[in-house]
């Protein structure tokens, strides 16, 4: 989480990290970059260096690795011209590599190191310190007991010359742990593992922080990037406590969608197109983006499927034109190949668009191309990353989502994304009476009222159109088939009740007949007993 | 600021190279302290004087340290004759200093 800190942190050491460290590097304090090579580290130390110069923070950067020149070149390809920093006396690069011509006799130390980084710092007024590939420097103490005391000098020297530090080191090989390692843990204020990994065959970068003495910060594995301006870290974790609420309903661009959604889509909201390919997914998010532009909003369109070329020509056939949008700049396409690059990698680009041009939109064209991006898992960073960044800036996100077999709402947002998705809009073919017709509904409209009854629609050269209530699919009619079941039920009442007034009819019947057989017997009892007697007075 | 004990070019005779030392310590640390010592006996055994030696505490001239790129101390750059050289260290292992400075140990002159 990102709150409020005392402890003065030193702000921006890197383009996004701030958040994963909970505000940035510590002020007068060490942190360990642990890394393997190739995973950036270097440039890690190089870019905190070069944002304290720019904000008037002075930095010197040790290296024992990569020659200076490579140094600079490197981070001339990123726009950073360190060379003017140091002409300037905001930077100061020191070489402190090992001459060919050395040899020795008899132990030393590192002091020259710090003589000439203290006299340098004091001299420019430094609070920055970045000390890269310091294991190639203690590999050239003989024993363990040196290097620690190498290392104490060091630390001594850092608590007191008050700078931010950053020491790189790379971690020993094959789990051969360094005589050093154990020590440098416990000196780091803060310590930060990164390295680079495979993953279904696209190389990914994940930064952790490990330890960070008195401070929040997010444990989690982060993926970063290395970009033209940086580099970049993606936390996941952070987000999702900071979502704007959805906002007001705005236009869909249809208004007989708009009626079926009781006003349109909500701002800041996410809305799902699920359908398989020809329903017209493209062409309902082109509506919208129109409608939007139309309103002086600005809209970027993420596609992953299509030139903007083709996009926009496709769209133009089924009689949206996008080009008056585009002109105006209102719209913004980023059209990459999924398998371009990894998934962090594509979130950045997004979030380096959404930053820039701050769009009341976003669309993802498609969202069911991202598992090319590295699988599964990848797909699900990249969207989840995306959706939380434009939940927390209120940004209305359109998926839309390709889908092969009509399927339940999970296989329809695909990705497990589906308990971030306000609204969906479902779109099918359906085959009957020779002909293919197109069914529009809405599954699911969270804070909104809507009709969940099928549409037919039409994609015409004027856009989409939608048909009054379709009323003979079965399935959705949940409210007639409903009535019907409660007529029904009614309905066999009244016949149950209906049949027990005929029971009691009948017990009273047969209750009534019951006596009058009764009284029979009684009477002909009687009648019986008096002929006899009758008989006798007749013999007699 | 620099401290410099030069001693006098005598006995450039034969043909001797003579010997340009800079020797970078710090402060008064153990290591930089023997350096000192060892390096001032060896010149008066073997060099008979035929050497300058410049000492830089680095602590205190840390352009220096710097300029000459000496970042690991004590230090000894030869500076002449050539080829240049550092060696670096306490200068305890004086055998090691002695073959450096092409000066063959006592005793194994040629």
């Amino acid at each position: 989480m990102h709150h409020e800190k005392q402890s003065p942190n030193t702000t921006n050491p890197f383009a996004s990290g701030d958040e994963v460290l909970g505000g940035g590097l510590p002020r007068a304090r060490t942190a360990i970059v642990n890394g393997g090579p190739g995973s950036g580290k270097t440039m890690l130390g190089l870019e905190f260096l070069y944002r304290g110069a720019l904000a008037g923070e002075p930095g010197i950067f040790i290296g024992f690795e990569e020659p200076l020149d490579q140094l600079r070149e490197n981070a001339a390809t990123l726009g950073w011209d360190l060379a003017a920093l140091e002409r300037e006396n905001r930077l100061f690069l020191l070489g402190g590599h090992i001459q060919p011509d050395m040899l020795t006799s008899g132990e030393f130390s590192l002091k020259g190191l710090l003589a000439a980084a203290s006299g340098k710092a004091t001299e420019m007024r430094a609070k920055r310190f970045v000390m890269d590939a310091l294991e190639v420097a203690l590999r050239l103490f003989d024993t363990p007991i040196q290097v620690r005391n190498e290392l104490h000098t060091l630390n001594n020297w850092l608590r007191g010359a008050g700078l931010a530090a950053l020491l790189t080191v790379r971690p020993g090989v094959r789990g051969g742990a360094l005589a050093f390692e154990d020590f440098f843990l416990s000196m780091g204020d803060c310590v930060i593992d990164m390295d680079v990994r495979m993953v279904a065959q696209v190389s990914t970068r994940r930064l952790r922080v490990v330890k960070y003495r008195g401070s929040g910060f997010e444990s989690n594995e982060y993926p970063y990037v290395i970009t033209g301006s940086g580099l970049h870290v993606a936390p996941i974790s952070t987000v999702g406590l900071r979502h704007k609420p959805l906002g007001e309903k705005i236009t869909t661009g249809q208004p007989k969608l708009d009626a079926i959604l009781e006003g349109g889509y909500r701002r800041a909201s996410c809305v799902l197109f699920a359908g398989q390919p020809g329903t017209g997914k493209t062409i309902l998010a082109s509506t919208f983006v129109r409608a939007a532009c139309g309103r002086g909003e600005n809209v970027l369109y993420i596609s992953f499927e299509e030139s903007q070329e083709a996009l926009t020509g496709n769209v133009r056939n089924a009689g949206i034109d996008l080009q008056p949008e585009i002109a105006s700049g209102r719209l913004r396409f980023l059209c990459q190949f999924p398998e371009a690059m990894g998934a962090e990698e594509h979130y950045i680009r997004a979030l380096a668009d959404i930053e820039d041009f701050s769009p009341a939109h976003v669309i993802v064209d498609a969202i069911s191309a991202c598992e090319r991006m590295g699988g599964k898992q990848a797909s699900f960073d990249y969207l989840m990353r995306l959706l939380n960044r434009c939940k927390e800036k209120g940004i209305t996100i359109l998926l839309l989502n390709q889908t092969s077999v009509p399927t339940d709402i999970t296989g329809i947002s695909g990705n497990e994304i589906s308990s971030l998705v306000d609204t969906v809009v479902r779109l099918d073919y359906k085959e009957g009476f020779g002909e293919t017709t197109r069914l529009l509904s809405v599954l699911k409209s969270r804070g909104s009222a809507h009709s969940n009854q099928k549409r037919e629609y039409w994609i015409t050269d004027q856009g989409i159109d939608i048909a009054d209530p379709y009323l003979g699919e079965g399935e959705v009619l949940t409210g007639t088939a409903r009535q019907v079941q409660e007529e029904k039920d009614r309905m066999e009442a009244e016949r149950l009740e209906f049949e027990i007034r005929l029971k009691e009819l009948e017990i009273e019947r047969l209750q009534t007949m019951q006596r009058r057989m009764a009284n029979g017997i009684e009477k002909r009892t009687a009648l019986r007993a008096d002929k006899p007697l009758d008989d006798t007075q007749q013999k007699g | 600021m620099s401290d410099k004990s030069t001693q006098s070019p005598a006995g450039r005779a034969s043909g001797a190279p003579f010997y340009r030392l800079r020797l970078f310590v710090a402060g008064d640390e153990p290591n930089s302290v023997q350096a000192r010592h060892v390096l001032t006996r060896l010149c008066e055994a073997h060099l008979g004087g035929r050497c300058a030696i410049e000492i830089v505490d680095v602590c205190e001239d840390f352009h220096a340290a710097i300029e000459h790129g000496i970042y690991l101390v004590p230090a000894l750059k030869v500076e002449s004759p050539p080829p240049a050289r550092t060696i670096v260290g306490s200068l305890s292992d004086e055998a090691k200093v002695l073959h450096a400075l092409g000066i063959a140990g006592k005793g194994v002159e040629p």
